[in-house]
């Protein structure tokens, strides 16, 4: 009979997991490089790399549904603000605090229950043509919301993860009040109601619709290293990149960071993977296929990123990425206050 | 008759596993929402009532004035191309809305395909101001409209077809114009299949996902998500769910009220005489070809060379793709689905058929709105009534979680796909079904066939071609299927739609194009093998 064939291929196929030398992530980082480096981690250390890919907030969903009884091990995500929020949820664990990753990556962008794999900045690109340098000398995120900037900024939307870390650093720093004046003089200021993706802010400052834009680092390294076209490569030419608050706390920075997560059943492995992504191999692997910065010292940023954005600036340290995460839900609220698309 | 046989249970237990999802969402519509962020839920319920208006408004007014004006072109007329474009309208289902997004974000983008086209044409300049940006609101509707025309499109040209010629040389008669016959009486008395069409469409609408969430517009389906996800809010997300049902059940129950009317139109066989096509020439003709064309252009051709285009141009992704496991796992789904949705609809409108309990009829009715639920809102109904039922039963009585067996993993998925498509599959077979006479089951009886021996060797046989093309159409759905294979899929397990969207969401919209053109690629297979049954002419 037709149906109970199916039932056995659907039991069979239920009953068809569960072999020994494994680790399930829970994979909101799509970059092929990523894949790349998991496969090389099998072949090293013989342990299986379970990926389910998707979007952030549908995995973390999933991982709260499935509670006790989640199989996975490891979520691997960009923006330490949804990492700390996944902590305040009680999803996760500590465990990753071996000497390992403690040596390899400073104590301001880990926590024991999650650590930064890979470093960005959200930082400024103007349009040479039309933005003189004296109008940029000593710009700040707080000095965002001048009204000089009016109609010339661009910015993606309130509910973009790095602009609501952004928003949640300003919150730490000078409170949820200030910060909800800011954010209307920003709204106040912007060529274009938010749309589109970072690199989508950096090709309207290209193409002339805004002055400056709101984008991390990696987005003009990927544009100038003509993985997006020719088009894209000559376009990200017409665009430099500046680091607000020099002056003063440094340059808003972000991780790309791997949680471990509560009740994950191949914790060990876990430990070996996150310890793997932390080694001069793989960072030197992110840092030429995703242009991100190197966690660890020793590695270099792509030439692409040294040469066109730079490495000497002041990064803020002050301010713990695991403030983005606590601050989160009032940076929201900010935004959403301010009309903030 | 025996009420109570095996037939009628197992009928009565699929229409209630399709009610669950209605049953969840309505009870946790009188739970407590969390107050923590109810200012913000307050702005954002207003924006997500407001956008999903504007968005239903501008599809319907879309693909009324296409599917309806492209419909009575191939109808009534003859003009160069006119039997070709009767069959490759329909080719538009090939393209989900998602992927539509994708089409016109890589064209139309600063830098993207038009710029590259102007600057190949007439050397290098800022050519970006000049572009038209068709992103956002604008965007999501042509994506939208362009995907699901053909649902008027197909319902209406069937009406036309069935049209009395005699009313029609009646109007000519009176003197009307071509146009004010095609006002007056030939659009009126289609009504009852437009708007059939037109709550197809704006069920789709409401219940799309891909595409709205690509650009990032806050509808209420989107809504669900967000709460569900931003605010941790499962009451909140399921209250808007609760509004979007009543919403989507006051469209279901007009579709299914004019249908009905369009089956009185359609029987309607005295003085039918067959209609006569009219021959166009010169600037007429060049003017059917061209609007036909354009709207050709527009749904297939654009995003399919815009995929095309990126794929060659961005090869290395092609060469990165899993195309085997891809296909291969598409596939898988679409035949177990298949085989699950076509034998419960049989094991269902068979116990109906049999039983004949009004209470069971009504019951099956109710369970085929699955289909107007969004994906999104199962999928979520699903953990959730899954959850509970783990937590506070399963649990309770000391077996072990179940929840392993049904999140990520095939099962889970195919019940899901089984609740959503399930008025498909149902609706086919029963379409079939109300053909075979009652009659013939009783002489079966009498000649000493056992109930199954009736069903087997004189349903089934007899059905063949309602199986092939209900299979066609769920085939058709699984490929395209978005939202509730991401939610529910197990480890390491994509199919083109999820590549392509997983691509897309993480700004590498450039890898996201060899997946989708093999997505359209194979429903376009799909739909070349069914146009002979959508499109069956009265003639045939």
């Amino acid at each position: 009979m037709k149906k109970v064939s199916i039932l056995t291929i659907l039991f069979t196929l239920i009953a068809g997991f569960t072999i020994a030398a494994e680790v399930n992530v829970f994979n909101a980082r799509h970059y092929k490089a990523d894949a790349e480096l998991y496969n090389k981690f099998t072949s090293k250390t013989g342990i299986k790399v379970n990926l389910i890919n998707g979007k952030a907030g549908a995995l973390e969903k999933r991982m709260i549904e499935e509670g006790a009884d989640s199989s996975a091990d490891l979520y691997i995500t960009a923006d330490a603000g949804r990492c700390g929020v996944f902590k305040a949820k009680g999803m996760t664990q500590g465990g990753l605090t071996s000497a390992a990753i403690k040596a390899a990556v400073p104590s301001n962008f880990r926590t024991s229950h999650w650590t930064g794999i890979a470093k960005r900045a959200r930082i400024v690109y103007y349009a040479p043509e039309r933005v003189s340098g004296a109008e940029l000398a000593g710009l700040t995120y707080e000095s965002l919301a001048d009204p000089k900037w009016k109609g010339r900024l661009v910015i993606r939307k309130s509910s973009n993860i790095y602009n609501k870390s952004l928003v949640a650093s300003l919150v730490k720093n000078n409170g949820k009040a200030a910060t909800a004046e800011w954010a209307k003089g920003v709204v106040s200021n912007m060529a274009r109601t938010p749309k589109g993706n970072d690199r989508a802010q950096i090709m309207a400052v290209a193409a002339g619709e805004a002055d400056i834009a709101v984008a991390n680092t990696y987005y003009l390294a990927l544009m100038l290293s003509g993985k997006k076209g020719a088009e894209q490569q000559a376009a990200a030419k017409k665009v430099k990149a500046f680091f607000p608050n020099q002056n003063d706390r440094g340059t808003h920075m972000n991780i790309s960071c791997a949680a471990m997560v509560k009740g994950a059943p191949n914790k060990d492995n876990a430990i070996k993977l996150v310890e793997f992504l932390l080694t001069p191999e793989s960072q030197e692997h992110f840092v030429n296929n995703t242009f991100e910065f190197p966690m660890i010292g020793g590695v270099s940023a792509n030439p692409l990123v040294v040469n066109n954005i730079g490495l000497d600036f002041k990064q803020d340290l002050k301010t713990k990425v695991s403030s983005y995460g606590a601050k989160q839900a009032d940076a929201l609220e900010v935004m959403t206050a301010a009309g903030w698309k | 008759m025996n009420r109570f046989n095996v037939w009628s249970l197992g009928s009565f237990l699929i229409s209630f596993v399709v009610i669950i999802p209605i049953i969840t969402v309505s009870v946790s519509f009188f739970e407590e929402t969390s107050n923590y962020y109810q200012i913000l839920k307050d702005t954002f319920l207003l924006e997500y009532i407001f956008n999903s208006a504007v968005l239903l408004t501008g599809v319907l007014i879309l693909t009324f004035l296409m599917g309806t004006g492209s419909a009575y072109l191939v109808s009534f007329f003859n003009f160069p191309g006119s039997n070709f474009f009767k069959w490759t309208l329909i080719l538009s289902f090939a393209v989900p809305p998602y992927i539509y997004a994708y089409s016109l974000t890589a064209f139309f983008e600063n830098y993207g395909t038009a710029y590259t086209i102007l600057k190949n044409i007439f050397g290098d300049a800022n050519y970006n101001i000049y572009i038209p940006k068709f992103d956002g609101m604008v965007g999501a509707i042509l994506s939208i409209s362009f995907s699901l025309f053909a649902y008027v499109y197909i319902l209406t040209r069937a009406s036309f077809l069935y049209q009395s010629q005699n009313l029609i040389d009646l109007g000519r008669n009176l003197g009307f114009s071509k146009f004010k016959v095609f006002l007056r009486i030939i659009l009126p008395s289609a009504r009852p299949a437009i708007i059939a069409g037109l709550s197809l469409v704006a069920m789709e609408t409401l219940a799309e996902f891909g595409a709205v969430d690509f650009f990032s517009i806050n509808t209420l389906t989107t809504g669900i998500y967000n709460s569900w996800i931003t605010f941790d809010d499962l009451a909140f997300a399921n209250q808007i769910s609760f509004f979007l049902l009543l919403f989507i059940f006051a469209l279901f129950f007009l579709e299914n009220l004019s249908r009905k009317k369009a089956k009185y139109h359609s029987n309607m066989k005295g003085g039918f005489k067959k209609k006569e096509k009219q021959d166009l020439s010169g600037a007429k003709a060049i003017l059917a070809f061209t609007l036909c064309f354009v709207i050709f252009f527009m749904s297939f051709l654009f995003p399919l060379s815009q995929m095309s285009y990126w794929t060659l141009k961005f090869s290395d992704n092609l060469f990165d793709l899993k195309i085997y496991e891809l296909l291969w796992n598409t596939l898988y789904l679409v035949f177990l689905s298949f085989f699950v949705l076509i034998i419960l609809s049989f094991v269902s409108n068979y116990g109906n058929r049999v039983s004949k309990s009004k209470f069971l009829n009504n019951l099956t009715t109710l369970s085929i709105s699955g289909y107007a639920i969004p994906g999104v809102i199962l999928a979520v109904a699903f953990i959730t009534f899954i959850a509970w039922l783990d937590n506070s039963i399963i649990k309770a009585m000391g077996f072990t979680s179940v929840k392993k067996i049904f999140f990520g993993s095939i099962l889970g998925l195919i019940i899901v796909y089984f609740i959503r498509f399930y008025s498909l599959a149902c609706n086919g077979i029963k379409s079939g079904y109300e053909k075979i006479n009652i009659s013939v089951d009783e002489n079966a009886y009498l000649l000493g066939y056992s109930k199954l021996n009736t069903f087997t060797k004189i349903h089934i046989p007899y059905l063949k071609n309602s199986i092939l093309f209900v299979g066609i159409l769920i085939s058709l759905e699984i490929i395209r299927e978005l939202p509730i294979t991401l939610i529910l899929r197990p480890f390491n397990f994509e199919t083109f739609a999820t590549t392509a969207y997983i691509y897309a969401s993480e700004d590498l919209l450039e890898a996201a194009a060899a997946p989708s053109l093999f997505l359209i690629i194979i429903a376009s297979f799909f739909i070349l093998l069914s146009s002979k049954y959508i499109l069956r002419d009265n003639d045939e």
